[in-house]
């Protein structure tokens, strides 16, 4: 692909693509942007005045704002910290060679399957709750009081339960990274005097550097619009304890009928993904270049 | 420093018995080239040696101490890999620090080591480049580097030079040799290029399916060979067999001639026979001669530049004091 010819051609066959993708992006953004202006009840219905930035203040000043603002990027974090100490864990485990590694293997990948709300569901009735889930069964066996996951660590809990979502992908993408190191490397590491641990600091994770990147960017990308976990399990409660911004957008427009609004929040969060996005390139982008 | 005793020393992997019971001594110093075909065990044997496969059974000495179950680390041997193993996130002079850092070296004697070992392998103008911004030939150099600054009993190269092109090869065939002669340190090289092994061994190990075909010095392999194998092995090109009524004639089964004690002329001879090739290579002639009733092809060397081509019908009279007599066993008579 480098001469004259050949580029013009190259921009005219992805054209096709890239004028649908555009057009499949910027109409929903401009819809958004302009009903974020407006005052836009369906519960009152008649002429949808302008407004200016009444929506957004409101959004921005609303109760739940700020605690929504810590909650996304507590989920964030967390799981993505859960994610990928237990997947590069898990990685070396799987890495080794034992009986049954296939199907250790594909158990392993198979949360990744579970749709949310079923996972969510199943978190939810089976292990969380405090009557007759599994971990109240195993505190009242060890003699305990049962807690209360959802009400007393909302939060917590979800981070547990969209982390293990996202434990296969993370161990997926950081096993193949782990057999692609080159095994003459690790040796001439052994025969240099490293032990396992130095080996694992100063070869394996500066390999693994790359895929972890890939990681971090392609979960927070969808961390970051967590929604069905939480519409299952708590609702977003309590109070606004579980509340990210995804669930208060949905609160505030679907709830209460309000278009405006509903866009107004949605304008605030695409500015703030993008706030991360730069922030996460500007940090760990370098790992991406050769 | 440096000496390493292999006593009934065996791999197995699985139920491929890879190496069968093999005794191997090595002196203080020496330059020990393991030559073979491929898959002859020879990357394995280096490997029991610096302890990155387990013996199955037998027992491995470094300086007359048990060393058969110490780790790697601990056997004061430093390995050159034939992929180099550089590490590729570390800059040159990180690489060639990692072995000191890990064996917890002062900071200014790492320095000093590593600037010594920059002069000693032209390193210096690019110490702070990544292993991925070097040629072949200057990656060779940095893992060669890596190797020097441990200060090892012995250092251990798995056919170093063959990802470098001809050129290249023959100028780090000489500096490791210079390197060896300056570190007077014992060097256990593997390779299955037998220019190489001819050129710096002090003692040429040959090996077959595991097995030790002979030790010797170049010299004395190719001028007494001890079987077929290593007559056919050592020595470029090949050496010509011959059988039957022709080797009956001197009490053998099997003689073998080299292609350089072969005179060839278009007078009369011993043999008679056509060129089919000729090879011109300037300094020396190849001549594969057909048609003579005795083998297949023989090949001949003729000095510089000579007169006869391809269809010619040539004489060939073989050295008589440097025909190899070989029994229907295949061991030299
Ligand atoms: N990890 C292993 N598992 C099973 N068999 C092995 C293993 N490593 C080597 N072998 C076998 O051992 C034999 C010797 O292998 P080795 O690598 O020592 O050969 P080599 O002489 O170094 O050959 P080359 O010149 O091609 O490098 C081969 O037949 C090979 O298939
Ligand atoms: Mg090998």
């Amino acid at each position: 692909m480098s001469t004259k010819a050949s580029r013009a051609a190259a921009r005219l066959m992805i054209s096709p693509s890239v004028i649908l993708l555009l057009g499949w992006m910027l109409i929903p953004l401009g819809m958004t942007l302009y009903f974020s202006v407006l005052r836009y009840n369906l519960l009152m219905p008649g002429d949808n005045p302008f407004v200016g930035f009444e929506n957004y203040s409101y959004f921005l000043t609303d109760p739940g704002f700020t605690a929504a603002i810590w909650n996304t990027l507590a989920l964030v974090l967390g799981v993505l910290v859960i994610t990928i100490v237990g997947g590069i864990l898990l990685a070396l485990l799987l890495d080794q060679p034992m009986w049954g590694q296939g199907i250790v293997r594909i158990l392993v990948i198979a949360p990744f399957f579970v749709m949310p709300t079923v996972s969510a569901l199943v978190w939810k009735n089976m292990f969380l709750n405090p009557v007759n889930g599994l971990f109240a069964h195993l505190f009242k066996a060890l003699g305990l009081t049962p807690y209360d996951f959802l009400a007393q660590a909302p939060l917590a809990s979800i981070i547990g339960i969209v982390a293990w979502q996202w434990l296969p992908f993370a161990t997926l993408i950081l096993l193949t990274a782990l057999q692609s190191l080159d095994s003459e490397q690790l040796e001439a590491a052994e025969m240099d005097g490293a032990s396992p641990l130095s080996r694992f600091r100063f070869i394996m994770l500066p390999h693994l550097a790359r895929a972890i990147t890939v990681v971090i960017l392609i979960q927070t990308i969808f961390l970051l619009s967590v929604f069905a976990e939480i519409l299952v399990t708590t609702n977003g409660g309590p109070g606004y304890a579980s509340t990210n911004l995804t669930y208060l957008i949905y609160v505030q427009s679907l709830l209460q009928y309000d278009v405006g609004m509903g866009s107004a929040g949605g304008v605030v969060a695409i500015i703030l993904a993008n706030i991360v996005a730069i922030f996460l390139m500007r940090m760990i982008g370098k790992n991406l270049e050769t | 420093m440096g000496q390493i005793t292999l006593s009934q020393v065996t791999k197995r992997f699985g139920d491929v018995e890879v190496i069968p019971p093999l005794d191997l001594q090595i002196d203080d110093g020496e330059f020990v080239v393991f030559v073979g075909p491929s898959g002859c065990g020879k990357s394995t044997l280096l490997r029991l040696i610096a302890g990155l496969e387990d013996v199955t059974s037998g027992e491995i000495r470094i300086d007359g101490t048990e060393a058969t179950d110490l780790p790697p680390a601990r056997r004061r041997l430093a390995m050159v890999f034939q992929s180099y193993a550089l590490y590729p996130h570390m800059s040159v002079r990180k690489n060639i620090a990692f072995p000191m850092k890990m064996a917890k070296v002062p900071e200014d004697e790492q320095n000093r080591r590593i600037e010594a070992a920059a002069k000693a392998l032209n390193l210096g103008d690019y110490l702070d480049r990544k292993p991925g911004q070097l040629s072949g030939g200057q990656r060779q150099r940095v893992a060669i580097g890596r190797a020097i600054v441990r200060e090892p009993a012995a250092f251990l190269f798995d056919e170093p030079l063959s990802n470098l092109d001809a050129a290249l090869r023959v100028g780090m065939r000489l500096e490791i040799s210079e390197l060896h002669e300056r570190l007077a340190t014992t060097m256990i090289y593997v390779t299955h290029d037998q220019v190489e092994a001819m050129t710096m061994a002090d003692k040429i190990v040959v090996l077959r399916a595991g097995h030790i075909e002979q030790v010797g010095s170049p010299l004395e392999l190719y001028r007494a060979p001890r079987n077929l194998f290593v007559a056919g092995f050592i020595g470029s090109p090949r050496m010509n067999f011959i059988e039957g009524a022709e080797a009956g004639a001197h009490g053998a089964h099997t003689i073998g001639i080299r292609p350089e004690h072969i005179e060839v002329s278009d007078g009369p001879g011993r043999w008679q026979g056509r060129i089919a090739v000729s090879e011109h290579l300037g300094s020396d002639t190849f001549f594969h001669v057909h048609d003579t009733g005795l083998a297949d092809v023989i090949t001949v060397r003729a000095s510089g530049e000579v007169g006869l081509r391809h269809g010619d019908t040539v004489a060939l009279t073989p050295r008589a004091d440097q025909i190899h007599r070989f029994g229907a066993d295949g061991l030299r008579l």
